[in-house]
């Protein structure tokens, strides 16, 4: 994962159109996921490279130990005391962060929700995440383009807690309704982030129904693992399989064939853009009331970081694709939603 | 000593799993008409699988029970022993059977430092146990910070996927190894009777010339042991490392002996019982995903079923008419 | 807990009678705990940064007020040698009817607060009932009951939170009666002070105690066992439902995952502090102002440790060596007062 993380970090720094780093000493930020996840690990050398390339006073990854509610409005709470005044937080309650969240915006600091937006309204400036509506709508769509137009998928998916899950079920949906009654959504497995439970369930899914289903479409980290895991153990290539994010298991699995290709999220551009955003708003920049906020279920101040497909000829090098939509974003965020002094 | 053989050990054997292993067999037949492919081959399999390694988990709680204990830490004994198996092993580069005996050693020590504490100091082991759970995920968190290890090496993983014959997975042979031995410890073995006489009454246990302390700290070894070879199982099963194996053992592991007819008081403990009271559940989670049921439905369904086994195990002491003196705590 | 009879080193009052009080007192749980406490805020307060601002002791006390009560509501039932497991799943259930009645009912909040708390008192009654007439022990009862209450939540519910609640709810939250003390820290040191006087001096608050410690004596001197139990397992249920309304109040909505999948993230408070406090597991002894310095003294170090930048997995590791160094200290100090008593 940092050798991933370090890779992507050196292809960005070559790339990018060099940000005016500003030398302020004064943010602090803290990337502060609602609790341990592979998905964040990114974040952790997002902060470290925003940190030089800035020259931010520190772009630290602080993370609750479980995921509890409590622990993180702890946490938070701590590193306000700590000196932190700027958060990119990812909520672990689209409602239930929203307090804590409003306590840090009253005590002077400013917070961005990160890849997953608070419901409106909320004190965050914005919200900064994947559209993951958009992105289980385009990976539907590339799985149902794999399937030849027409067929059965089952979608699994992660906890039903988090905000992003319903916005995900809908958008498969969706894909599948576009298609006029010839694809069809048969299935949704839902809270099942957690390897035993997404282990148990996938695998009694499949070994009654495989025989009736054409495509699988994961929207979740564990659920991809261990469907990708499945495909392989029953031979299977038949089951077009459209997975998410990169982990090691779902990147083999789609190099050898079993799996189609893979919705990459972006979280190392997460951490960088936030941190360079929140850098930016303390050193005279404001946000653009009028910029092209996009809008989801959650809220209207959206911002996109990115969504691609990788798959067999591209997954060996997603870096770059990842590296790709980062870069683009940042050289055009000044320009689109900043107005600098 | 007579009186405790009786009461304990031939009803637990004679009868005990007869009411789940019914019910067990009444639902496969009833899936099994409804979703055919319920015995495919590959169902088979993944259900065996799932109740190989549940079974280990409710064996490692069992133990403890017929103690007339419980043991909060078992599954973040199993969690800490799966990342310490893969962490050497990626880390180290330990090789397998050498990182598998240290694992195991693990798993054992952390079962005998909690059953040492309890004995020498004869706190209530809920406590201990809880104490061990914070520690034991705490120590398992801050060496993986919640990141999984990916270096299983392929042998482990053959071992997680692979089956003996048909559609009988490889996990069934330590799962029925595991199984026999404890069902040798509690028919044959003096320490298996210790344990349920001090479960029954620790009293009369001691006065009878069992020592105490051996034999909680012997049941926590046990349980330890029980917990590090799920954990192992289940890093087969999943093929990696994960930290949070471990984290949802508890309910279950509960749930399965006393569906199967074990006393939370101690003393009486089923093996064959817990079997199929590990096999009604795995069939309840897998019926449910075959015949799409909210998934919320599942936990009210495990909760109701802990209800109606603990009247039917109620009823029948009634009828037995064998009420036990001991008040059986509020 | 078939050993409770094991676990109780002393009866209560007997064992050091030949001590003065004053020597009593100094050896006593709350004492020690107390002195802890002073000593790791003045190290904190000296050498970490921030530890003192208004914000930091604002938060921590108001963290303070919700872990004492979940620790309370736990008491309450540890009081007859039971447990429930189900405090968090009876606390998420109170906080959904809340913000249920006052969103989609439109109930004000002065109506929608009684309600809320006797929909906690009335599980309590649920759980309680069941555990006197099925004559199981009230972990595995609770232990179903903690997944049906938490099942039929969320079924009900669809997980989806009410976040329209009254502006008043949130405001209460975030009230600060004076600069640093949170009015939800002031409920708790209220409902401290109710209990102390209960199990002091109401009939009731010592029958629980003595159903606790004996239940056969107790039974034998006319106190209906099985109707004192319902009644601790209903008190658990009350104090759970007030843990529930002020985690709202701080959350300014209902929300399905305040306490985690089925309520489980309550149940470390629940057992630290009232354990920490000197809260017998076996029963018949409480220890409401224990209760209340155990969760001062976990906060106090939970937050310390996040200043100091231990790391934040290790405080888990940190939370648990606490909890097993307090028992065996106790434990420590009642074989001292034992022999010391005995002579």
């Amino acid at each position: 994962m940092k050798m991933i993380s370090k890779a992507a970090a050196a292809l960005l720094l070559g790339t990018v159109v060099c940000a005016p780093a500003l030398a302020d000493e004064g943010t602090k930020v803290a990337l502060v996921p609602g609790g341990p996840h592979p998905y964040f690990a990114a974040w952790e050398q997002a902060g470290a490279d925003a940190k030089t390339e800035f020259g931010l006073g520190a772009a630290d990854y602080r993370v609750p130990a479980k995921w509890e509610l409590n622990l993180q409005s702890q946490l938070l709470e701590s590193l306000l005391t700590q000196g932190y005044n700027s958060f990119l937080i990812f909520p672990g309650d689209a409602v239930g962060t929203t307090s804590v969240a409003q306590e840090l915006v009253d005590n002077g600091a400013q917070v961005i929700a990160t890849a997953g937006c608070l419901k409106d309204p909320s004190p965050a400036l914005f919200c900064l995440g994947t559209d993951t509506g958009n992105s289980a709508y385009l990976g539907a769509k590339e799985l149902i383009r794999a399937m030849g137009g027409k067929g059965k998928i089952a979608h699994f998916t992660g906890f039903l807690v988090d905000p992003n899950t319903q916005l995900r079920i809908d958008a498969v949906q969706k894909a599948a309704d576009e298609t006029n009654g010839a694809v069809e959504v048969v299935q949704v497995i839902a809270d099942i982030d957690a390897p035993q439970p997404a282990e148990e369930k996938i695998n009694a899914y499949l070994a009654a129904n495989a025989a009736g289903v054409d495509g699988i479409i994961t929207t979740a980290w564990v659920p991809a693992v261990v469907a990708a895991n499945s495909l392989r153990k029953i031979g299977d290539k038949r089951i077009k399989m459209v997975g998410i994010d990169h982990d090691e298991v779902v990147i083999k699995a789609i190099a050898d064939g079993f799996v189609d290709g893979t919705m990459l999220q972006n979280p190392y551009g997460q951490g960088f853009i936030g941190s360079y955003v929140l850098n930016r708003l303390r050193n005279g920049c404001t946000l653009k009331e009028d910029g092209p906020w996009k809008s989801n279920a959650l809220t209207n101040r959206f911002v996109d970081s990115g969504t691609v497909f990788v798959d067999q000829a591209t997954a060996p090098t997603y870096v770059n694709a990842m590296v790709g939509i980062t870069a683009d974003l940042l050289a055009g965020f000044e320009k689109d939603f900043l107005t600098c002094s | 000593m007579a009186a405790i053989r009786d009461s304990a050990l031939t009803r637990a054997f004679d009868n005990d799993w007869i009411g789940p292993g019914l019910v067990s067999l009444i639902a496969v037949v009833a899936i099994s008409m409804a979703q055919p492919a319920f015995l495919s081959s590959f169902n088979i399999f993944v259900l065996m699988s799932a109740i190989s390694v549940n079974m280990v988990i409710a064996l490692g709680q069992l133990v403890i029970i017929g103690l007339g204990q419980m043991n909060l830490a078992l599954g973040s004994i199993g969690g800490l022993v799966a990342i310490s198996f893969v962490g050497v092993i990626e880390r180290y580069g330990v090789p397998v059977p050498l990182a598998l005996a240290f694992a195991l050693g693990i798993g054992i020590a952390a079962g005998m430092s909690s059953g040492y504490i309890i004995a020498r100091t004869m706190i209530s082991a809920f406590i201990i146990t809880l104490a061990g759970l914070q520690i034991f995920k705490g120590i398992n968190l801050g060496i993986t910070e919640a990141q999984p290890f990916y270096g299983v090496p392929e042998a482990v993983k053959t071992f997680g996927q692979a089956s003996v014959i048909g559609p009988l997975p490889w996990l069934m042979v330590p799962m029925m190894i595991c199984a026999f031995a404890m069902w040798y410890v509690f028919n044959r073995m003096r320490i298996g009777r210790h344990i349920l006489a001090m479960g029954s009454n620790p009293h009369a246990a001691e006065l009878s010339g069992i020592d105490p302390k051996a034999t909680i700290i012997w049941a926590h070894a046990i349980s330890g042991l029980l917990a590090a070879i799920a954990g192992l199982m289940l890093v087969a099963r999943l093929q990696i490392g994960q930290p949070t194996i471990g984290d949802d053992w508890l309910i279950s592991s509960f749930a399965a002996p006393v569906i199967g007819g074990a006393v939370l008081t101690g003393g009486r403990v089923s093996v064959a019982g817990t079997f199929f009271g590990v096999v009604i559940i795995a069939i309840i989670t897998q019926g449910l995903v075959m015949f799409n049921i909210d998934p919320f439905v599942v936990q009210i369904v495990l909760g109701a079923l802990i209800l109606w086994a603990v009247a039917v195990n109620r009823l029948r002491e009634v009828r037995i008419a064998r009420v036990q003196a001991r008040g059986a705590g509020a | 807990m078939a050993h409770a009879g094991a676990d109780r080193p002393i009866p209560p009052g007997s064992a050091p009678r030949r001590m003065s009080s004053g020597m009593r007192l100094l050896l006593g749980n709350e004492f020690g705990l107390a002195v802890l406490i002073l000593l790791t805020a003045a190290t904190f307060a000296l050498t970490l940064d921030g530890f003192t601002s208004p914000f930091s002791v604002y938060t921590i006390g108001r963290q303070i007020g919700i872990d004492t009560m979940i620790g309370l509501a736990m008491m309450a039932v540890i009081v007859t040698g039971g447990l429930d497991l189900s405090v968090g799943a009876i606390g998420v259930c109170s906080a959904m009817l809340f913000g249920w009645l006052m969103q989609v009912m439109g109930v004000p909040v002065l109506v929608a607060v009684p309600l809320a708390v006797l929909f906690g008192a009335s599980l309590g009654f649920v759980n309680g009932f069941t555990v006197v007439m099925s004559g199981v022990h009230s972990f595995i009862i609770t232990l179903a009951s903690m997944s049906i209450f938490f099942g039929v939540m969320i079924f009900l519910t669809k997980a989806a939170a009410f976040n329209g609640l009254p502006p008043q709810v949130q405001a209460f939250g975030k009230m600060r009666v004076l600069p640093g003390i949170s009015p939800l820290l002031l409920i708790t040191v209220a409902v401290c002070a109710a209990l102390v006087v209960f199990y002091r001096y109401s009939t009731l608050g010592r029958q629980m105690l003595a159903a606790g410690a004996n239940a056969r004596a107790a039974e034998l001197s006319g106190i209906r066992t099985g109707r004192v139990i319902v009644a601790c397992h209903m008190l658990t249920g009350l104090l759970a439902a007030i843990a529930g309304l002020m985690v709202t109040a701080r959350t300014g909505a209902a929300v399905p995952s305040m306490a985690g999948q089925l309520g489980q993230d309550w149940l470390l408070p629940a057992f630290l502090a009232p354990v920490l406090g000197g809260t017998l597991l076996s029963g018949g002894r409480v220890s409401v102002i224990g209760t209340l310095l155990g969760a001062t003294f976990i906060n106090i170090m939970t937050s310390g440790l996040l200043l100091m930048r231990v790391g934040e997995f290790w405080i888990l590791a940190f939370l648990g060596m606490m909890l097993l160094i307090a028992v065996l200290a106790d434990r420590t100090r009642q074989i001292f007062l034992t022999s010391r008593g005995m002579i």
